[in-house]
């Protein structure tokens, strides 16, 4: 074995914008082994979970993830739900399936965006981020907020989507189609980026069997799994879709699944559209009285992959152990196969190809003004700390 | 003209610190970088050491892995620098206070200069209220 | 796989080491195994019918410490657990890494939220927490909790 040396990436590392560590040994340009320390964002989500009530949980696996800030309450609703066995509403089961697509939608964008900036085709991540806007002015439109759309809760959504937003809805999409060939065409038409990712960090079906990938990253190497599909669940199977694969496994199949299955995503909105449409005025929300015990398992499937959550309940409002297992967890360690062998160079994009998401991965991680001890309870006693503080800052520094 | 005026005065350089957040803020900032929004025009841009930084933007709660390395991160920054807490839990804590792995908001190991609140806040609020810290100086 | 089929074949492959299955849900089979069944069924779910490990959840029951291992099994869309129980006085189960690679980490971070040691670990060190996190302390433990 010769000489081997330490490339340290992160944990603040100009490429990465949550704190991550890889150690990649390296002989000469070629990486060796890749080690990956975690820890930093580790909030201790779980824990929080089981001091809270089923329908607050809700807001908290929320924000395990802001980019897949849906995914989380769908399996925890598709687990809660299946201890006492609710029956959700056509029409709440058409609304949720439509906001998980646009958040396909909106994460697939991101992704390929920053894929590109990582290669530096700045011009992808520019255009990408471009149209994926009007995605989040939908979101505020139907939700309220661009992100973290609190629309889930036991039983069914909290909000409708009313009449007069279909068209809005349907000008969206038909908006975007022709930008999304757009981008398509500027990433699967382009000889440098065939050139680039071709070859690069490959997967074999062995491998993704080996760590338990999912998602993009299992479909890209030929391994043909989707929950939508396998354990459908909304209105998945009440919509004509298919499921997107590619043979090649490196990171060029990675993208092109992505993006083919913006175009499916596409298409299922506009058949929820429909069945919005047929169910004209129906309810939202099953009423659940209680959450007896037992134990839930849900499965939802999220734009990176396979979103597992498992809830058991001891008959009390409050999860007795709650667990969440985000795609990026089984895809991170798949790592130590894709860049193992290949050059420095490429490891930031096999690295990146997989779509890993920190935040999801160590998720386990009130509001308190620490010098009275007391709670802050609105936002307008917040924004009255945050001008005094402004006011302190500014009166000692501008005297000082 | 003060010290602190003159380096204020033109285009700041952002560095961004992801403390233990939830992405949802990360994503914000890089979105007020996009077409929509181009904080560039106001010759703002995120730098990639803050060795070169103006403005430390930091999002989430400060965990008990990231406390070290936020001090070591601000201690790295040429002073005087602004730091600026993005979101709920940068500020207060938020969703995630009552944790065990939790080790304070922002202000209780680096002094903060101003506070977004938001979950996450909007790109214009962040651009707001950067622009208002800067007319305070 | 029919999993009726399925669960016929498992009691007469292991039947000393399968000590109860129940079907939770509709699609959500529960095994109950002995401590030390765990590798050799594992194996056969794994290896030989080909299931996609998903994660390994440990809790803190009445029972004891509990561990139960996920399994998909993608064709059908049932999800296969298989539940150890160990006892609070030393907790120790082999660990399944050598026979499925992904399970390092998750056993890495029970280690650290649980304490219960995973034998013959490849990499038995921290996982999630910081370098002065205090030793002995784990956060998912009730007793500790009621301290």
């Amino acid at each position: 074995m010769g000489k081997r040396t330490l490339v340290p990436i992160g944990p603040y590392h100009p490429l990465l914008e949550e704190p991550e560590f890889f150690k990649l040994y390296c002989d000469g340009e070629i990486v060796k082994e890749v080690v990956w320390e975690t820890g930093y964002n580790h909030r201790s989500i779980e824990k929080i979970c089981e001091s809270k009530t089923f329908e607050q949980v809700f807001y908290v696996v929320e924000r395990i993830c802001g980019i897949c800030s849906t995914s989380h309450p769908f399996a925890y609703a598709n687990a809660v739900e299946s201890i006492p066995g609710v029956d959700v509403p056509i029409r709440a089961k058409y609304i949720r399936t439509i906001i998980g697509e646009l958040e396909r939608i909106h994460s697939h964008l991101l992704w390929v965006g920053l894929a590109g900036h990582f290669l530096g085709y700045n011009t992808v991540f520019m255009w990408a981020w471009k149209y994926r806007e009007p995605v989040l002015d939908m979101f505020e439109i139907i939700t309220g907020n661009r992100n973290s759309y609190a629309m889930f809760t036991i039983g069914g959504v909290r909000r409708d989507i009313k009449e007069e937003q279909y068209p809005q809805l349907e000008k969206l999409l038909d908006e975007f189609k022709p930008k999304l060939d757009l981008i398509t065409g500027a990433v699967m038409d382009d000889p440098v980026l065939h050139a680039r990712l071709k070859g690069v960090g490959v997967l074999t079906a062995e491998d993704i069997h080996d760590f338990g990938a999912v998602g993009p990253v299992a479909r890209a190497s030929g391994v043909d799994i989707d929950v939508r599909r396998d354990d459908p669940y909304a209105a998945y199977d009440m919509v004509d879709w298919k499921v997107i694969t590619a043979q090649a496994g490196d990171v060029f199949a990675k993208a092109e699944v992505r993006l083919l299955e913006l175009y499916e995503s596409i298409s299922i909105i506009r058949q929820c559209i429909e069945g919005l449409k047929k169910e004209k005025g129906g309810e939202i929300k099953a009423k659940v009285k209680e959450i007896p015990p037992g134990i839930g398992i849900g499965r939802a499937e999220a734009p990176r992959g396979e979103v597992f959550h498992f809830v058991k309940s001891d008959g009390s409002n409050s999860p007795v152990r709650h667990k969440v297992r985000a795609p990026s967890f089984t895809c991170i360690p798949t790592f130590r196969r894709s860049c193992v062998g290949g050059t420095i160079a490429d490891a930031a994009i096999s690295l990146a190809a997989v779509d890993p998401c920190y935040c999801c991965t160590e998720r386990m991680a009130q509001v308190y003004n620490y010098s009275t001890g007391k709670r802050i309870m609105n936002a307008a006693e917040l924004i009255k700390l945050s001008q005094k503080r402004t006011e302190e800052f500014k009166t000692k520094f501008l005297k000082g | 003209m003060g010290l602190k005026e003159k380096c204020f005065k033109k285009s700041l350089w952002l560095f961004h610190f992801s403390a233990g957040s939830c992405n949802n803020c990360d994503i914000e900032i890089l979105d007020c970088l996009t077409p929509k929004f181009d904080v560039e025009r106001f010759g703002m841009k995120l730098v990639g050491s803050v060795r070169h930084a103006d403005v430390i933007l930091v999002t989430g709660i400060v965990t008990r892995k990231t406390r070290e390395r936020l001090k070591e991160i601000y201690k790295q920054a040429p002073k005087p620098v602004v730091i600026v807490a993005i979101g709920a839990c940068a500020c207060t804590g938020g969703i995630f206070a009552s944790g065990y792995n939790f080790d304070g908001p922002v202000d209780k190991v680096v002094p903060v200069n101003a506070y977004i609140p938001g979950c996450p806040p909007k790109p214009e609020a962040m651009l707001a209220g950067i622009m208002k810290l800067l007319n305070k100086i | 796989m029919d999993i009726d089929k399925f669960i016929d074949e498992i009691k007469k492959k292991f039947p000393n080491e399968i000590k109860q299955t129940e079907v939770v849900h509709t699609k959500r089979l529960m095994i109950y195994i002995s401590k030390e069944a765990l590798l050799k069924v594992t194996e056969y779910i794994f290896k030989d019918l080909g299931l996609r490990y998903i994660i390994v959840t440990a809790m803190d029951s009445k029972k004891g410490y509990e561990i139960i291992y996920h399994f998909s099994d993608d064709s059908t869309g049932w999800i296969i657990n298989l539940n150890v129980v160990l006892p609070r006085e030393k907790p120790e189960i082999e660990s399944l890494t050598p026979v499925v690679y992904g399970t390092e980490w998750i056993e890495r971070e029970i280690f650290d939220l649980l304490g219960i040691t995973f034998l013959n670990h490849p990499n038995p060190k921290r996982f999630l927490f910081a370098e002065d996190w205090p030793e002995g302390k784990y956060p998912f433990r009730r007793e500790q909790e009621k301290k």
